[in-house]
């Protein structure tokens, strides 16, 4: 039932330009083409009810407090061939690697803002920039535990970085889930593709996690690690679930942890029982009270002591807010050249710096053909799109650069790429990005594929799933093509 | 086990058996209210029974006045201001089990997940027909029994497991004891003045053992029946072998020793069993099998205490 659209100026991550289904999906392809409307109507229901009996489900903040919603599943996948993946995972281990040592840089010796390659206002003012942990031993000397990287497509179909999440990306149980959910509704579509599976990545972050030991740790013992929780009302709570059970760790909240004599314990029945690794999934304001924000209920008082003298990792490290904002996105090709002394293999989407007086001038001349992104935002909030934006949010978003130009950077619009969605018996092209999961611990590991995000509202570019944004399965394949 | 997880787990089993038990009692009245059709002052004096046993029969007329059954069945089914109706208690199940995905089976969660999703589209105060409260209902109960299904055949028997249990048992022992005191009041003040036979029936059927009982004694004798709601060794709802089985388990949590800390739940425990074991109801003047009530009733709830206090449940409940 699937019809061909005209791709247009976009570049369609399955058709070509004539209709004909690209190389990599004619597979998929011809499936696609033997399925009746009904049975993609009651395959389509059955999908979206089975995310909402598992409760796999984030909370979206209204007037009237939060309400539970599914992330809208879309069964079309990406595929992505083994050889543009081999060339993304290098990439984004290369990335990684880079922030890395930059975190670790900035936070001991500074040598990129001695050697000018980075002005040394745009770290040490930066707000995410935490002097309370300046000097303090990282486990492994590693900042990033896992990283959530947004790739889009432009025009050519080219992968290029829009976005950098190393502080806590969110999403990674939606990759396993919307498998899950592909494999038991849609397993037509498997047959005759062999794809990278997903099965053994669990055990390659819970080693990555497990690896992490403070350095006051007893020798040969096995470390306790849990899971920081903000509580299920938190919006990734399904996220934090999934990773606490699936990687055997308690899912803990900051009232069940305390802090005695620097060493940190969790409540249990039986007493206080010490622990060594947290991976947490509250913000780095949230983390402790006595050193951040004291009106913090979620955290726990004493932490950051507890976690500079050695006695326990946090994971990802405090203080990496200041590599992933927008401003710092810039300079991150250098960081790649400064560091590894190599070109990036995955580019960055044209940035343009408005605290710079000139690229300000130009900017503010162009704003409808261009995307403005407050720097410290994210999920698609304070964002102008300059070629959707009424006069009037053009005006505002004028006076907001003007104000305060240090906050806001600009980028081209770019024609992202589209995938076709089926949603209300049709089937329509939609913009698509991708977020790639990089976990480290001694090695580093790209989870195959990803998180695809769909914009499911036509012609929006907005992925986001606060704003409406779906999800999609992402298959890498192996090899070569298998013919039929 | 942290504490707090211990906590959800007691409570989301305490009111997953309240849902399942208040559900039972509306389901039970329901259909005894067609039976007495015509006797209005014997309906209206059971209606006020089974509010008084859900819920409160003082918050009930502040919030609704004159009792109707309309009104009575949202109030035990539906109302906000009743922090026992089956919408609340199902969703404090659900709040629960939430908490604690991490250590049940999905499969649990997935079920009352199932049914608060259901409920979610009836609120207070809104239309129902009497068809849509009984296929609630049944619904309450088929989710119940999975859940127990669940429990049973998917959970290791450790210390969730055991705390789970714990809570079931004890609101089980608490429900019984206060059908019973509910009772007994009212008796005192109807016509007859004493607990009769067919008050002996009622309490069968509102703690669902009618069916038990009337295998075991022919006789609806209304001390043999108290008797055998209180003491009898195999009937699963009896207070006795609810407080037996708790105590099995704490035994088993406790692998079989008794600590500095745990002495005082099982001093509570023992106190409670000698009690409910010797009592012979026979023997006993209506007023004395009042204050028999009352005490055990209260005793289970000073365990209730004492149990949380011994595993720091008050704290984790305490920061709620």
């Amino acid at each position: 039932m699937f019809e061909p659209y005209k791709t247009g100026h976009y570049y369609d991550e399955m058709l070509q330009e004539n209709g004909e289904p690209k190389e990599h999906y004619r597979q998929f392809h011809s499936v696609l083409q033997r399925l009746s409307e009904e049975e993609f109507k009651e395959k389509h229901e059955t999908a979206q009810s089975s995310f909402l009996r598992q409760g796999i489900t984030f909370t979206v903040y209204g007037e009237e407090g939060g309400t539970e919603r599914t992330m809208p599943f879309d069964c079309v996948p990406i595929i992505i061939p083994a050889d543009a993946w081999e060339t993304i995972e290098k990439g984004m281990k290369q990335r990684v690697e880079a922030l890395n040592l930059f975190l670790e840089d900035i936070y001991h010796d500074q040598h990129i803002l001695n050697d000018g390659i980075i002005p040394r206002e745009l770290v040490e003012q930066n707000p995410y920039y935490y002097k309370q942990v300046s000097g303090t031993q990282f486990p492994l000397k590693n900042h990033i535990f896992l990283a959530g990287i947004d790739l889009i497509r432009d025009e050519q179909g080219t992968y290029r970085v829009l976005e950098d999440n190393l502080r806590n990306p969110s999403g990674i149980s939606y990759v396993f889930q919307n498998r899950f959910v592909m494999r038991q509704v849609y397993p037509e579509f498997f047959s005759r593709h062999s794809l990278c599976s997903l099965e053994d990545q669990i055990t390659h972050l819970q080693s990555a996690l497990l690896s992490h030991i403070p350095s006051n740790m007893k020798k040969h013992t096995e470390p306790r690690a849990v899971l920081l929780t903000a509580g299920m009302y938190n919006s990734a709570y399904y996220d934090h679930v999934f990773l606490a059970q699936q990687m055997n760790i308690a899912l803990v909240e900051g009232r069940d942890l305390i802090v005695k004599d620097n060493v940190v314990y969790m409540k249990t029945i039986q007493g206080l029982k010490r622990v060594d690794i947290i991976y947490r999934r509250i913000d780095d304001d949230f983390l402790d009270p006595t050193a951040f924000r004291e009106d913090s209920l979620l955290g726990v008082p004493g932490l950051i002591d507890a976690y500079k003298q050695g006695n326990v990792a946090i994971l990802n490290a405090v203080g990496n807010g200041v590599a992933d904002d927008k401003a710092m996105y810039t300079y991150v090709p250098d960081m790649i050249r400064y560091y590894l002394k190599e070109e990036p293999i995955i580019q960055n989407v044209e940035t343009y710096i408005l605290s710079d007086p000139k690229q300000r001038e130009w900017v503010l001349e162009h704003l409808h053909e261009l995307v403005v992104k407050n720097v410290g935002a994210s999920g698609g909030y304070d964002m102008l799109i300059g070629p959707h934006a009424s006069e009037e949010e053009i005006e505002t978003f004028r006076s907001k650069i003007l104000e305060n130009p240090k906050q806001y950077i600009a980028q081209p619009t770019i024609k992202l790429s589209r995938a076709p969605v089926y949603q209300q018996g049709n089937f329509y092209p939609c913009h698509v990005d991708l977020r790639v999961f990089v976990m480290k611990g001694e090695e580093t590991h790209v989870l195959p594929g990803g998180l695809s995000r769909v914009a499911l509202k036509k012609g929006s570019l907005v992925v986001n799933s606060s704003q409406g944004g779906g999800g999609k399965d992402t298959w890498v394949l192996k090899g070569v093509m298998q013919h039929a | 086990m942290l504490s707090r997880v211990a906590d959800a787990l007691y409570w989301m089993a305490r009111n997953g058996e309240r849902t399942e038990n208040n559900a039972h009692i509306l389901q039970v009245q329901l259909v005894k209210m067609l039976e007495e059709s015509g006797r209005e002052s014997v309906n209206y004096q059971d209606w006020q029974t089974v509010i008084d046993i859900c819920g409160s029969k003082s918050a009930y007329e502040e919030d609704y006045g004159e009792l109707r059954v309309h009104k009575a069945v949202d109030y035990i089914a539906f109302s906000n201001g009743n922090s026992n109706a089956l919408t609340n208690t199902l969703s404090y199940v659900r709040e629960n089990a939430r908490m604690t995905r991490d250590v049940i089976p999905n499969e649990l969660w997935e079920v009352w997940n199932d049914l608060y999703l259901h409920s979610q589209n009836k609120g207070p105060h809104t239309e129902f027909s009497f068809q849509d409260i009984h296929s609630f209902l049944r619904h309450i109960k088929t989710t119940s029994m999975t859940s127990t299904g669940i429990i049973d055949s998917m959970m290791s028997r450790d210390l969730p497991y055991h705390f789970m249990k714990i809570g079931q048992w004890l609101e089980r022992a608490e429900k019984t004891a206060l059908i019973m005191k509910v009772m007994l009041q009212k008796a005192k003040f109807s016509d007859c003045q004493s607990f009769s036979e067919y008050d002996g029936q009622f309490a069968l059927r509102l703690v669902n053992g009618y069916q038990d009982y009337s295998k075991k004694f022919r006789l609806k004798d209304p001390a043999l029946i108290l008797q055998f709601l209180i003491s009898d060794r195999t009937f699963p709802r009896s207070i006795y072998y609810c407080i037996e089985h708790v105590k099995e388990v704490i035994w088993k949590i406790e692998s079989e020793k008794v600590a500095h800390y745990s002495w005082r739940m099982y001093a509570a425990l023992d106190e409670l069993i000698a009690s409910v074991e010797a009592v012979c109801v026979q023997q006993l003047s209506f007023e004395e099998l009042e204050m028999f009530i009352a005490d055990i009733l209260n005793q289970c709830i000073e365990f209730g205490k004492i149990f949380s206090t011994t595993y720091y449940l008050i704290e984790a409940d305490a920061s709620r």
